[in-house]
């Protein structure tokens, strides 16, 4: 039994170094690393988006949030979530300051109360505003969140495509592992599957209606997120798009959220 | 005083004004109490309802800011209230944020009690928690600085506690005679107070300073026994706060360290709250958040109900589309000789209202605690929320 153990680990230990496996690693941190760097320059953003939450029997509720985003430097970008509806949660804000090794810092800011409060950011599976989007669906995607795994070639939708599988790096993700499709020309993603930790197909990502803006930035306007377990869906449909505008990095404080919105 | 009470009104009415085109958003709630435990000649339930109206308008870097409530009671007159809870002009100068007007702020890291959240007097006959704040008629100022924020506030004129009446909830059943103040301009007396705050890494950190009437009136029975005599002493106070962000473990601080000036000479004191929350996120293959929430309190003013308190509860944020949520909360005093427990939970109903329930429970053993004029003040209460 032991030799046939051991027999088995040095086949496993061989196939996992192989060249291949080397260069498919390598090349979907390229693939990462390029399509990172075609969104780099954008300075700061500002868009509005309406959630519609859909039930598996279509019936379905919006909400309306704007979005305002820093492009980090060094650290990860900076992200301003504010909601205007529904009444409740009006005027709530969600600031997070993305970290690329590190948790990402976050707090809340709770209009009735006028109160800022720090939240722990390890909720990365749990559901934003009770979406089918989690936390770390809305949070900056930043390289070292993941390695990589480029898998093969593939046409979606008329596109051709690299297909690459994204592991998170945090074993508090949600997430086993996700398979990206990103077309090749313009390296924008148009698909992405989420396999849970129990290697489940959980969900599905599409991104549809891509725009490009000051001739360089490229954002979908819809994105439709359907959970395969539950058949909720929720869609995010963003418009207004700006981009550098007259935001600085303070507005992205701590101190700034009490005077959003 | 009733000039800044006629000039809020006078910018309600401006931001109100269609031709003004700010944003104006309002809520409608009504309430009901029911109060199981009540003694004869107290009322055994409440009806009630507030309309709050909120507006703002930008022009150029300065806005105008107004929050504003009016709210009427069936039989207590203590709750009714028509109030400019906000109502202040934001304009940057010299680097600083200026804000001129009546102001809500708050101040503090635990949950339980916030021993240094002194810049709004409470308006405790709402009986709404942290929320329900009387607006600080205040010039302040604002500077982010590279080791944190600073605020600098100067606050015209002390505004009183408000209390239910006699035989409403909760009420010790004592009318209240008007206030004597530590301070000689009384009410006229103005208050300051500054606060630094920051964050490194996984902790939140503020220190800051008051100079003013206190906001917690010391409360001794009349001689004849008919009633309370609320007095107001004069306080000089350190506040410190401190917050420790895990994982899923929050470690929070918060003190008050200073002396309180009263007919009875000067004191010392402090008061303190520690705390502990440790959350389970998607514990049993749910979706919700289940918090644990464990704080100390500490006071040894005159005022507090007791020297310590302890205080557990759970949190459960059941994270679906109606934005379910609960909190328990119990606390005893050291002796256990009265103890506290409040349970309240929410859920939306639609994207225009909300619903919510809140109960809470007295309990004293001895006539000598605090609570002991409380034990006819166990409250249910629902109130319906509609936004517009």
């Amino acid at each position: 039994m032991k030799i046939v153990t051991v027999t088995l680990f040095a086949a496993i230990a061989s196939s996992m170094f192989t060249p291949w496996a080397f260069a498919s690693a390598e090349k979907g941190l390229e693939i990462a690393i390029e399509a990172d760097s075609r969104d780099k320059g954008f300075g700061n953003s500002t868009s509005q988006m309406t959630m519609i939450l859909m039930d598996k029997y279509g019936q379905s509720t919006e909400r309306a949030i704007r979005n305002r985003t820093f492009e980090g430097d060094n650290e990860g970008d900076k992200s301003l979530v504010i909601f205007d509806s529904p009444g409740d949660v009006r005027g709530t804000a969600f600031l997070s300051h993305t970290k690329k090794a590190e948790p990402d810092d976050q707090w809340l800011y709770l209009p009735a109360l006028k109160r800022v409060k720090r939240i722990a950011s390890s909720n990365k599976a749990g559901p934003f505003m009770g979406s089918e989007f989690s936390y770390e669906d809305i949070a900056s995607q930043e390289i070292e969140k993941y390695s990589y795994n480029y898998l093969r070639d593939e046409t979606l939708n008329g596109l051709d495509c690299f297909v690459v599988e994204y592991d998170p790096v945090d074993p508090k993700s949600g997430y086993k592992r996700q398979i990206v499709w990103m077309d090749k020309a313009e390296y924008r993603v148009h698909k992405i599957d989420f396999y849970d930790r129990k290697d489940t197909l959980l969900k599905t990502l599409t991104y549809e209606d891509y725009n490009q803006y000051m001739n360089k930035f490229w954002r979908s306007n819809r994105l439709v997120m359907i959970n395969h377990l539950t058949g909720k869906k929720t869609e995010l449909v963003f418009a207004d798009w700006e981009f550098q505008t007259e935001l600085t990095e303070q507005d992205f404080e701590k101190s700034a959220l009490k005077r959003m919105r | 005083m009733k000039f800044a009470v006629r000039g809020s009104f006078a910018l309600f009415i401006v931001l109100t004004q269609p031709a003004f085109s700010a944003e104006v958003n309002g809520t409608l709630s009504s309430r009901l109490d029911f109060y199981p435990d009540r003694t004869s000649g107290t009322a055994s339930e409440g009806r009630s309802a507030e309309l709050k109206i909120d507006a703002f308008h930008d022009f150029g870097e300065s806005r105008i800011v107004g929050e504003f409530i009016a709210r009427g009671d069936q039989k207590d007159s203590g709750r009714r209230i028509t109030e400019a809870r906000q109502a202040y002009v934001r304009t940057p100068l010299a680097g600083f944020d200026f804000f001129l007007g009546n102001r809500q702020e708050f101040w503090g890291k635990t949950e339980s009690k916030n021993v240094v959240d002194v810049i709004n007097q409470s308006d405790a006959a709402a009986n709404e928690g942290k929320s329900a704040k009387l607006g600080a008629p205040s010039i302040s100022a604002e500077r982010y600085l590279d080791i944190g924020d600073l605020q600098l506030w100067y606050i015209s004129g002390f505004r009183e506690k408000t209390f239910n009446d006699s035989d409403a909830h909760p009420s010790s059943g004592l009318p209240l005679n008007s206030a004597d103040y530590a301070r000689n301009n009384a009410k006229t007396a103005d208050d300051y107070a500054a606060r630094l705050s920051s964050f490194a890494g996984n902790w939140d950190l503020a220190g800051s300073v008051f100079y003013g009437t206190a906001r917690n009136p010391i409360l001794t029975v009349a001689d004849d026994g008919s009633a309370l005599n609320p007095y107001y002493a004069l306080q000089k106070s350190i506040g410190l706060e401190a917050q420790y962000t895990g994982d899923v473990t929050l470690l929070k601080w918060e003190s008050l360290h200073g002396t309180q000036s009263s007919l009875y000479g000067n004191h010392d004191f402090s008061a303190a709250v520690a705390g502990v929350e440790y959350t389970f996120y998607g514990p049993f293959d749910t979706i919700w958040d289940i918090g644990l929430i464990g704080e100390i309190q500490h006071d040894d003013r005159p005022q507090a109900a007791a020297n310590q308190f302890g205080v557990a509860g759970i949190r459960m944020v059941f994270n679906d589309i109606a934005d379910s949520n609960m909190l328990f909360l119990a606390s005893t005093d050291r002796k256990a000789d009265q103890s506290f427990i409040s349970f309240e939970a929410s859920r939306r109903i639609n994207n225009y209202s909300s619903v919510k329930l809140n109960s809470q429970f007295y309990n004293a053993r001895s006539s000598t605690a605090s609570f002991s004029t409380l034990s006819d003040d166990d409250a249910v209460t629902l109130t319906l929320n509609m936004f517009f």
